[in-house]
Order: C-alpha cells, then structure tokens, then sequence
C-alpha cells in the first residue's frame, strides 16, 4: 500500500523511480571517438557477430558468414539459407550457427552437421558461447524475434532466459529466466555472466543458482561479451538517452507510438539514427553553423567497453553522435588486434590492442 | 479524431491551462493570499458578530484602522528598505502624550501642534536612522533599545504631566476634527491613510527615491555599486516611520484625549504581524502600501472583533502571535517556491491534431531529389544566421546576422561585404519600401526601418492591448516577416507573445496559437493587431490583387490568405491546409507564382505527441531541453506554389550538406537566393527558365 502510494507521488513529482536520469559518461567511459579515428575499417553490410575459428575471422552478415583475408577483404564462407542471429566458435575449429528460427547448426569440428534447439520457444536468439563441452545460449525474449528488440524494449518485457545445451547428447536446460533481454554471456571459473540490456546490468550466475549484480545502470544497452587477454570486452549497441527513459515511463504515448508510428521513425535506441527525417529529433541534435555537435542527443552511437577480470570497466572505445561507427554489435580481440564489428554503419574496424587500453 | 483524441481536444479547449502560469508570472499575484486572508476574515467575524457590517462599527472600525494603517505603512517602508522598526509603538505613545501636552499644557493652535508632534517623532526617528542607515548597527537591537528608551521618556512625560492633561478641557473644533471629523463621509483618520498610502504608492512605483529604496531592499550592496546613497536614504525610512506613528499618535490623542501607561503597549508587534500578513517581506526590496493596507485591515479587524467577542487579552496576544509566525512562515515559503512553481506550470502545451502529412516518395507532389545541390555559396563561414536575405536593384544582398547587424554582400561577386546597419536585436523579415529604404523586422525590438542614408527609426515596438490577456500583450516580443502593402501599410507577424526569440522551440511545444498578426500604418502613425492565436506565424507576402496577403503559420503547417481590403476584406481562407513540414517565410517568383521555405520536416512521432499535450507537459518538466523532441528542423526544402495551393515544384538538399534548414528564400534576376536562421551560408541557385530581368523591388513597386 504504502508502496503504490510511493510510486504514485514518485511518478506525479517524477522523484524515485520516475526520475529520468542517464549516467554520465565519465571514468572509463569518458567520451572519445576512438572507433571513428580507427584507420583500419573494413565495410561489410549489416555485419552482426564475430568469432575466430581456426585462425580465420568469420563474420556474420544476414545470412551468410564472410571470412576476412589478411589483405583486408571479406570473402564468403558459408551460405545459411536463413537469417544469422548470432555465432559462437565451438572448440577450436567449428562454428555454431544460431539462426533465426530458433536453430542452432554446427559447421566443422568435432560436431560437424550436427542441429540443436535449446527450446521449441526459444526462437530469439541473442549469443552464444561454449565451454566444457556445453553451448550457453541467450534467448533474448519469448515474444520478440532478434530484429524486433525495439518493440521488446519498448514493451518493457522481461520474458529472456539463458540455456545449457550438452554438445555431446544435444539435452538442453533452462539456467536462468525472466531476463530482460539477455543479450551477452561470458563463462568463467566463477560462473556465467549474462548482460541484461534491459536491465541495463551485468549479472553473473554462480552455479549454486543465485545471481550477483556485477555493474549495474550502463549508460547503454549492453549486447554481447567476448574474452579479452586479461577481462573481456563488452559491445554496447546503442545508448541510453534521457528521452527513451522518459517514453519508457509514458505508456500511453509508447502504446500508440507503437501502433501509429511506423517502426523506423519510433523514438527508441536505433543502430544507425538519423538515416531519415521522419526520424525524432532532439533538440541538441539541431545542426548549427552547418554542424551536427558530437554531443548532440542521439538514438545510436559507437559503444565498447574493455572489462576487467571482476567485470569493472576499464577503458572504452566509442564513436559519437557525428561518427560513423554505430551500433557496434560484436567485438573480438585476437593477436594483438581488436576488431569491433558495428552494424548499424556496416563496418568492421580494427585497433592495436594496446591502443584500445587494455592497460588505461 | 477518435474518441480520446476528442475527450482529450475538449479537456484542453475547455480548460486554459495557460492561465495559471501567466498569473503566476504577475507581479500582483504576491497579493492574492493576504487577500483571500482578509476575506475569510471578514467573512468569519462577520457572520459571528451580529451588524458587523452595520455602519457604526464600520466607521468605529475604520476611524481606528486609520491609525493603526498609518504605523503600518510607516514600518512597511522601513521593511521595504530592508529594515525594521520596532519603536512604532513607543513613537506612537510620545506623540501622543506630546500632543496632549502641547495642546492642554502650553495652550498651542492645532496646526502647531501637529508639526511639533510630528518633529518629535521625526527626531525619534532620526535617532534610529542615523544609528542603523550611518552607524549601520542591527536594526533589530537598535529599534528595541529605542522603544524601551522611548519608553522611558513617555513614563516620565506620564508622571509630570498626565493631571494636568486631565485637568484641562481644550476648546478647539479644528482639533476635535482630527479624532471625530469625517472627510468625504469617511472618518478623517482613515482618509488621511488612505491618501498617504496612495502617496506612498506612487513614490515607490514611479519616483526615484522609491525606486531606491527597492533598490537598497532588494539588494543593499549592489544598490551601493551603483551609486545609490544607501545610508542616506535608510535614515530617511525611520524618520518617515517616525513621523507617521507620531502623526498616528496625534489622531489617537485627538480622539480618545487622554493619556494612560498602556497606549501603545504592544503595537509594534500587531504592526509587524499586518506588515508581514499584507506580504510585505522581512527581507526587504518586495512590498507595496496595497499590502500594508490588506495586512492592517486583517490585523484591524480580527483584534477588535476578538474583543467584542469577548476573548480575553491574553489569548488575543497569543492568536496575533501564531498569527505573526504563519504569515513569516508563508512568506519565506512563498518567495523561495514561487519561481519554481512559476517554471513548472508556465509551460503549458495545448492539443494539435495536423491532417495527414503528404509522403515524400518518388509519387509524391513533394517527391525527394537533390536540386539543391549545385548551390553557389556565399559568404561561407563569414555569416552567422541569415534568417532573410533581399536584393536591392544593384544586386547588392542585404541580410541580418545573429549580433544585430544588417550585412551587405556587393554584386556582383558577393566576396566583398560590410555591416550596412548595426540596429541590435535580431533582425529576421527584411523588405524594401516604396523609398528604397529597408524595413526590417527584429525580434526582441520590433518594426525598423534603416533609410537610404542609413539612419535607424523606429517605426513601433507596441500594438494595442488585448483586453482578455492576462500577459501584456501591447509590447512586441517576436517580430518576424513583414511585407508591405501598395498603400504603404506593413503587415508583420509576430511569432508569440508568451515567449522571447530564444525561447521558440518551447512555443513549439506549446503549439497553441500564441502569435498573431499585426498592420502598422505609417499614414496614421497605428499600430493595430488584426489576426489572433496563430500558430507561429511566420512568412508574409502580398499577393499580386492589392488587396490581401498570404501567411503561413509554422507549427500549424498551414499557408493562409488574408483580406485587408475589397469585397472579402477580413476574411482568412487557408490555401494550403497540410504541408509536410514547417512553413516559413514566404516570397515572390517571377511567373506570379510563390516561393515557400520549409525549414523542417514533420516526424510521425512528434505529431503524435501534438495529440497528446500531457506527455510534452511531463517532458518540458522532466527532460533537459536539449533531450526534448523538436521539430525535425535539419532538413528542408523549397517549394513553389499557386494562390490556388497547387504545389508547382520542390527542391530539396537531400543530404543536408548546405542547407540543412531553411528559412527564407528571394528569386532576383533568375537566381534563387537561401537563407538559414542557424546556417553560415547564402545559397545562390540558378533557376532554368525564370525571367532574368526579374527582381522582387519591381515586382513590387515599378507599376505605380
């Protein structure tokens, strides 16, 4: 009672709860525009995910798979026949394929040809990772498919759940469920750690069952996590803005911009904003003298973050609101080298590890 | 419309939600709880006491009120200089005993009497003035210790003299006047506050020494930067008060004609109660003779109605007391809260449904392309903000800039230019009179006109006032386009009136109609305001009959025509009912045809939340403004249109390269000249097929 009464003076006063309040940018997320200065940058349209396998650079675009030579071309490697959600490296040699029917395929490796499900409902899936013989899958949500997550945030579902699929016996187990948007795992001797992108939060669940908040309120929306040589990277695809918060918190106008509005002009996080001017815009986003400012409010922008071994930013790489390296969606650090993988500019770039601080 | 969207249109029609925040804004609002205070109490002992409102207690009433409003407003100056006297009361005693003494003891003429009176209490007053304005003690400490020394010296006038007042019956009518005399049929007490007061009024409101004493109030060190003389001008507050409580003082020796050791006993505390309970602050710098008045008849009234009730002393005492301490209490409250309040509730956006915005797809009358690109610029990076730009004969550009400057770009190469007229403020609408010489539009001053030989005039900055307004609505906030009849008149739009220059994208989320249109005639020397609750309307052009203009209206997305004269005049008929974006400004085309800016695009989303004015109130509370949703004013584009509305051509900068927004354009000698009030740049545009003899000045002006 006394709760509800909380939450009704909160909302009417927009105190608490109501309160629409975005982190700054500050200690290790401090603005730069690391991604956008890359020299590196290698345009492959709509890429999605990355995993090493073998020593080869695959990357998922749609539905094919293109490997990258080292003159720095992408070359198709595998045809899907169906959209690509996501990939994982199984072992050191094969490559899981999930695709957007909910289908996890193998390709090379021990478990060559072999066909998973985590669950005849689990047709969302966000990542993949695999360890010991199993195969952790994220399925973002149980009434959204991956290209619809617009429509699950702003639905405010919290409907995701994480699986364990044994490789040897293909017998597969719910870990973790009613997650908003699991978007990331990473498996650890400690447990597996999951992103939440709704949730805006870094989970990690031990094997005894209980989750531990590791970083909570992000400033974006955090997608997937890969290793990094002493932690791990974090690819945030889009930020968090004052405005979205606002509209997350104003059902009426969310419920009709939903059914009224069509879905590219939504006011919502977006992968590449301003393609469009049906598109919102915000005021700081007004052009003056000729020039959209960096700092301009924007529903996409270029977000990665370099994680230490306890899950605690350290360092990141981003590209602002005039950049041209948005909604990154997959990193990989490999010899040295950091490739972000950003689909919303469909285009992969590529910085020395050490430049990318791993050590700031 | 469906059916919420009706409730929701009637909700906002119905209720003027805007109201509320230009009361606010007021400078009189401060006076609205003392008032309704004085009503309640009014209301309460006048239905307790039986004739309350019956004239014998009227009049007992307000003979007594005419004193005790006389300490009032001498103490609520004093508190206006940020001071405060407590020695009102002992002041009010020795005058009191003084007069009597004079007039009984000595035998002196009322009219001396009253002066000597007054010169003692001037002197008390003069004591503390010196000890606070000169030697700068506390006023608090200071007025106390007077009132106890004042109250000395009226004990010990009591104990040498107070038989011998007794004693004697003086036998003047003038004298008796002043305690039982009625002026005009109101006790000559109560008349003589209320003349002071209106005194009062008037030198705070319009004389320099009142003003510096609001001044000192407000802020004593900056009024001391400035070169105001506070110490001399926070003495002259206590000799005031001085001289008023001993002026009250004599009504009440007058009146009542005897001497006792309780007069004046406790009266600086109702005085300070009324003073703070009218509004006027303990701080200083906020208060006026109307708050004094409300605050002491309040006081007035509940004191003596509690007597009558029969209430004892003591708890009246204690009543004032509580009293004293609820009007401090609000007072501190209301002064710290009522800007918050005000910025909260100031912003109140009203519902606008738009009709369907036509697409921009290839099948589109509006169809996408990018004609703007081979633009010539002009003046890249050298301009800041040509919101209009005009040609003269010579094909001189001219076009104000962000700082107040009218630039001038020289034909025929446009690399060379100079300030032509410095006029302040922000010039927007520009256009050539009959004379050649340029009128100009500037928001945040009004209609100018800069001669041939380049002298600045002003033709106005104020129109007539609408009666209904709350705001004043007589001084122009926002002048923006104008264009000039074949007579001579001008007609100029103004934007808003409830919003400066800076603050358009509020008026845009306000979407209300807060502009208006507006006809100077430089024939009579008038300004008139002919159209109301536009949308922000912008871009004005005559049209070729002579007799009517066409208008656009920015946030309504409309283009309407307005007859000034003929068969139609007065009325408005809309050209172009849906336009995919924001209409700006508005000109000729060589071919009889019009030119229309559209400085930015309509977004689905933002049109949904026009349907919803609740949502844009919690957002312009909630959310930085930098975070608001705007107009999508990063692209737009040109169109060319009939007086029918028939859209004849579109060009478009599609990628935003040069003209990402645009605010005006001009067509001279086959050339299309753009401007943008946030660009750095005039787009110069090549136009295939128009008359290359054509120019807008003679377009205008070479037929007659």
């Amino acid at each position: 009672m006394i709760a509800a009464l909380t939450r009704a003076i909160d909302n009417f006063l927009g105190r608490g709860e109501a309160a629409v309040t975005v982190p700054p940018l500050d200690g290790a997320l401090r603005p730069n525009r690391m991604l956008d200065d890359a020299k590196s940058r290698f345009a492959l349209e709509d890429v999605d995910d990355l995993a090493m396998v073998g020593g080869k650079l695959l990357a998922s675009a749609g539905s094919d798979i293109h490997a990258f030579d080292p003159k720095g071309r992408w070359k198709l490697h595998f045809v899907a026949g169906s959209p690509i959600a996501c990939i994982a490296t199984i072992g050191n040699d094969g490559l899981a394929l999930g695709l957007a029917s909910g289908e996890i395929l193998v390709t090379g490796g021990a478990f060559d040809g072999k066909s998973f499900h985590a669950d005849a409902q689990a047709k969302c899936l966000t990542a993949m990772v695999e360890s010991a013989g199993s195969l952790y899958v994220a399925n973002g949500s149980a009434t959204s498919t991956v290209g619809d997550w617009q429509r699950d945030l702003m639905e405010q579902n919290a409907s995701g759940s994480v699986w364990r699929i044994e490789l040897e016996s293909g017998n597969s187990a719910c870990i973790a469920d009613r997650l908003a948007w699991p978007a990331g795992l990473a498996v650890s001797e400690a447990g597996i750690t999951i992103s939440e992108a709704w949730g805006h939060r870094l989970l990690r669940l031990a094997s005894g069952g209980q989750a531990e908040i590791l970083y909570h309120d992000l400033p974006g929306y955090p997608g997937r996590l890969s290793p990094a040589a002493d932690g791990c990277w974090l690819s945030m695809f889009a930020p968090r803005s004052q405005l979205v918060e606002f509209i997350l918190r104003e059902p009426a106008y969310r419920q009709r911009m939903l059914e009224e509005v069509p879905q590219p002009f939504w006011v919502s996080p977006n992968l590449k904003s301003g393609k469009s001017f049906y598109e919102p815009l915000q005021g700081g986003g007004v052009k003056h003298l000729g020039v959209l400012k960096p700092w301009a409010p924007a529903m996409s922008a270029g977000f990665c973050v370099r994680l230490d071994s306890g899950f605690q930013p350290v360092a990141s790489l981003q590209s602002r609101a005039d950049g041209a390296t948005h909604g990154v969606t997959g990193v990989l650090e490999a010899d040295g080298q950091v490739y972000v993988a950003a689909r919303g500019d469909g285009v992969v770039v590529r910085l020395p590890a050490q430049i990318a601080g791993g050590e700031a | 419309m469906n059916l919420s969207d009706q409730l929701t249109y009637w909700r906002y029609r119905l209720v003027p939600d805007h109201v509320l925040g230009e009361l606010l804004a007021k400078r009189w609002i401060d006076n609205a709880i003392p008032l309704l205070i004085l009503i309640v109490v009014a209301a309460i002992f006048g239905s307790l006491i039986p004739d309350f409102f019956g004239p014998a207690n009227m009049t007992n009433l307000a003979r007594q009120w005419g004193e005790f409003g006389l300490i009032v407003l001498g103490l609520m100056i004093v508190m206006v200089a940020g001071g405060i006297d407590l020695s009102v009361g002992s002041t009010f005693a020795l005058g009191n005993i003084v007069a009597l003494a004079l007039l009984n003891v000595a035998g002196l003429s009322m009219p001396v009497v009253v002066i000597v009176t007054l010169g003692v209490g001037a002197l008390v007053g003069m004591a503390n003035g010196v000890l606070v304005g000169f030697l700068r003690l506390r006023a608090f400490l200071t007025t106390l210790v007077t009132l106890i020394i004042v109250r000395a010296i009226v004990d010990m006038l009591l104990l040498n003299y107070s038989v011998r007042i007794a004693a004697a019956f003086p036998d003047s009518d003038a004298w008796y006047f002043l305690g039982e005399g009625f002026l005009l049929g109101v006790p000559f007490s109560a008349a003589l506050a209320g003349a002071v007061a209106i005194i009062a009024h008037l030198v705070l409101s319009r004389s320099r020494i009142g003003w510096h004493v609001l001044a000192i109030g407000g802020s004593r060190r900056s009024a001391h930067n400035v070169g105001i003389p506070v110490r001399r001008v926070i003495c002259s507050t206590y000799v005031i008060s001085g001289m008023l409580a001993a002026l009250a003082g004599v009504l009440f020796a007058s009146r009542l004609g005897g001497a006792g050791a309780d007069t004046g006993i406790g009266l600086e505390i109702a005085a300070l109660t009324a003073a703070v309970l009218g509004g006027n602050s303990l701080g200083g710098g906020r208060g006026s003779p109307a708050k004094a008045i409300i605050g002491s008849i309040t006081v007035m009234m509940m004191v003596n109605s509690l007597l009558r009730l029969g209430v004892t002393s003591g708890a009246n005492s204690l009543l004032l007391g509580i009293l004293l301490l609820g009007a401090v209490a609000i007072d501190v409250r209301w002064l710290k809260n009522r800007h918050k309040v005000l910025s909260k509730v100031y912003v109140s956006p009203a519902f606008s449904s738009l009709p369907a915005a036509p697409g921009t797809d290839a099948s589109s009358k509006y169809a996408i392309n990018d004609r703007l690109g081979p633009v010539e610029l002009i003046g890249l990076g050298r301009i800041d903000g040509p919101e209009d730009v005009i040609l003269d004969e010579d094909d001189n550009i001219y076009t104000g800039n962000r700082t107040g400057d009218i630039v001038r770009f020289f034909a025929p190469d446009y690399s060379r230019q100079e300030v032509y007229a410095h006029v302040g403020g922000r010039p927007l609408g520009l256009a050539f009179d009959k004379d050649g010489s340029l009128l100009v539009c500037i928001g945040g001053m009004g209609l100018y006109r800069v001669t041939t030989e380049r002298e600045i005039v002003k033709l106005t900055d104020e129109t007539n006032r609408s009666w209904l307004s709350i705001i004043d609505d007589s001084r122009l906030r926002l002048a923006d386009d104008l264009d000039v009849a074949p007579d001579g008149r001008i007609f100029f739009s103004e934007a808003t009136v409830r919003y400066e220059m800076h603050e358009w994208p509020v008026d845009g989320l306000e979407s209300r109609g807060n502009g208006r249109i507006v006809c100077y005639d430089p024939n009579r020397g008038t300004t008139r305001t002919i159209l109301r609750n536009l949308k922000f309307p912008n871009g004005i052009c005559m049209t070729h009959d002579g007799e009517s203009f066409l208008f656009a209206e920015t946030w309504g997305c409309t283009i309407s025509r307005y007859w000034f004269d003929g068969p139609k005049k007065g009325t408005v008929e809309k050209v172009i009912p849906d336009l995919p974006g924001y209409p700006d400004n508005i000109n000729r085309a060589s071919d009889g045809t019009y030119w229309l800016a559209l400085v930015g695009i309509r977004t689905p989303s933002l049109d949904l939340a026009l349907k919803m004015p609740g949502f844009r109130r919690r957002m312009a509370r909630r959310v930085a403004p930098d975070e608001w949703l705007y107009p999508n004013i990063n692209t737009g584009c040109v169109v060319r249109f009939n007086e029918e509305g028939e859209i004849l051509e579109v060009l478009w900068d599609r990628a935003g390269e040069n003209h990402p927004m645009i605010t005006s354009m001009r067509e001279h000698k086959g050339h299309l000249y753009i401007g943008g009030i946030l660009n750095n740049r005039i787009g110069k545009l090549k136009l295939e097929g128009a008359d290359e003899n054509w120019t807008g000045t003679s377009s205008y002006w070479s037929g007659s």
